[in-house]
């Protein structure tokens, strides 16, 4: 059905369209297009979806109207944020568009800016501006989730967390810095990039630091994991008198490092392996030959009706597959068809047996 | 040829992406599998609407793409039986998708000049000067001093990106991978 599937499609459409748009146009061609778009339904939705997009662009028109364009200066890197093109823009698009050129700092900005004006009276109140712009201006917040519940926040850089079952954050923002403290659970955080703000996590005595990227962090009994889908991130002890030195850990996007007292292994699997892992995000659990003791343990985490391991061989035994994690009737209810396993059903607990 | 049929199209269904898309990502595992997806719901609309035009085309592509859903699970040999068994989870209702938003004209430039800024740099360039400065694409060639191919593959590449972040469907998708227009440049 999907032969030559959607995106193959797409990108025939766009070619059409940016064929017509450059022009000579001539009857054969437009012959041709309707031909293509005879072919097959498909092929007409996505020419109408993209012309559809393409005539609205035709408004962005508004953005330069006017301008007696120095035309090349005007279209440079960030047009958008020439103050010649701003002047023109209808009011709320503005701000918009130039918070992106400046990255998402512009909103914190504007505080300091307003107080440094008045601070420059005198030298004093100069200082006490500074010490302010670096360490009083600062947001602080608490999310956490119940057990079951997901919850993606956004947060005031534009950077999203989410936060996995039973998970608790405290955020606070300086205009120095981003700083997150992992105090339960599991958060996925998707970062804003500001180079200037470093965004670090801190968890069980670690600190893991990110510029731009997206990742997610897991505190368990004594140990902390940290999966990378994108980017770099940096792992490391958390400056602390008598922790023990330990180096400085760099991880790229499908890294999937485990740190524990002992130490930190890292795992190198694809970005999709990493992904994965945090495909609780969508309501899912994924695992690939995993023990089943840890796929249980996986589903408590959603659970308050907890899956309880009678057996050790039990326990041992290798699955696979995705599962919704909001349903452990049906993944018990699957295993007791797939392997010689006997389900208890109690109460509180779902109790697996060697059949 | 309908023509007034592809108008009711761009203007009742389309402007329902950003909605679809949600609901199929919460929906369907398999994230590459949405595109397709998406097409398959929209040819089927499209299809019925050409014999009758739906009263409610918001609901009714809901519906189609509950049906598609479960058809495609029931098709898939590696989902089990109980996978389908579980298929109630898809029953979201509609009304729980966040409700459609008709956008003003002020918002949809915004929206438009949003989808320009996130372009890759090159493409971007382009776009501006075929879209903001309305120059034709010969021109554009000529001032950037590059080829009139490029300029059209460019603005193919344009008019394709601008339109997932126009329906406001694809970001979400993408912010999986927090940067989409990096993303997007590898997979060319």
């Amino acid at each position: 059905m999907s032969v030559p599937d959607s995106q193959q499609i797409e990108h025939s459409a766009a070619a059409w369209l940016a064929r017509r748009d450059a022009g000579p146009w001539s009857a054969d061609d437009q012959a041709q297009l309707a031909a293509w778009l005879e072919r097959s339904v498909a092929h007409r939705i996505a020419f109408i979806r993209l012309e559809h997009a393409w005539r609205q662009s035709g408004r962005l028109k508004a953005l330069g109207a006017g301008a007696d364009r120095g035309k090349a200066a005007a279209c440079g890197q960030i047009p958008a944020t020439q103050p010649a093109a701003n002047q023109r823009l209808p009011t709320d698009v503005l701000p918009d568009v130039r918070r992106r050129g400046h990255g998402s700092r512009a909103r914190l900005v504007q505080h300091p800016v307003r107080y440094l004006a008045v601070a420059a009276i005198t030298l004093l109140t100069l200082s006490v501006g500074w010490g302010w712009w670096h360490y009083a201006n600062t947001i602080e917040a608490d999310y956490q989730t119940t057990i079951g519940a997901l919850d993606t926040v956004k947060l005031a850089d534009g950077s999203t967390v989410t936060l996995n079952s039973d998970s608790r954050v405290h955020v606070t923002f300086s205009n120095a810095r981003r700083s997150i403290d992992l105090q339960q659970g599991e958060a996925y955080f998707a970062v804003a990039k500001d180079p200037g703000r470093p965004f670090v996590v801190h968890a069980d005595g670690r600190r893991v630091t990110a510029v731009g990227t997206a990742f997610a962090v897991r505190r368990d009994a004594g140990n902390l994991r940290v999966v990378v889908t994108h980017g770099v991130v940096r792992m490391e002890a958390d400056r602390s008198p008598g922790a023990a030195r330990q180096a400085t850990t760099l991880l790229p996007a499908g890294s999937v490092a485990v740190a524990s007292a002992a130490g930190v292994l890292v795992r190198s699997d694809s970005v999709q392996q990493a992904r994965d892992l945090l495909a609780w995000r969508n309501g899912y659990l994924s695992f690939h030959d995993t023990p089943l003791a840890n796929a249980a343990a996986e589903f408590n985490r959603y659970n308050t009706h907890k899956i309880v391991i009678a057996d050790p061989a039990v326990g041992a035994l290798r699955i696979g597959g995705n599962f919704r994690w909001s349903n452990a009737d049906a993944f018990v209810r699957l295993l007791e068809q797939g392997f010689p396993i006997h389900v208890v059903r109690r109460d509180d607990t779902l109790v697996l047996q060697h059949r | 040829m309908d023509i007034s049929l592809d108008d009711w199209f761009a203007n009742e269904i389309l402007v329902h992406e950003g909605a679809l898309m949600r609901y199929l990502q919460r929906c369907w595992y398999q994230r590459d599998e949405i595109p397709d997806l998406r097409q398959d719901i929209y040819v089927r609309v499209y299809e019925a609407a050409a014999k009758a035009r739906p009263a409610m085309p918001k609901s009714f592509m809901f519906t189609v793409a509950r049906h598609l859903m479960t058809d495609r699970l029931r098709r898939a040999r590696v989902v089990s039986i109980d996978a389908v068994g579980d298929i109630d989870a898809l029953n979201v209702l509609i009304d729980d998708i966040s409700p459609e938003r008709r956008l003003g004209a002020r918002q949809e430039l915004q929206r438009l000049a949003e989808a320009l800024d996130r372009l890759p740099p090159r493409c971007r360039q382009v776009m501006w000067l075929r879209r903001v400065e309305d120059l034709s694409q010969k021109a554009v060639a000529a001032h950037m001093g590059i080829s009139e191919k490029t300029v059209e593959k460019q603005v193919a590449k344009g008019m394709r990106l601008m339109a997932d972040h126009f329906y406001g469907g694809m970001q979400a998708l993408r912010a999986e991978s927090a940067m989409p227009e990096m993303d997007d440049e590898r997979a060319r």
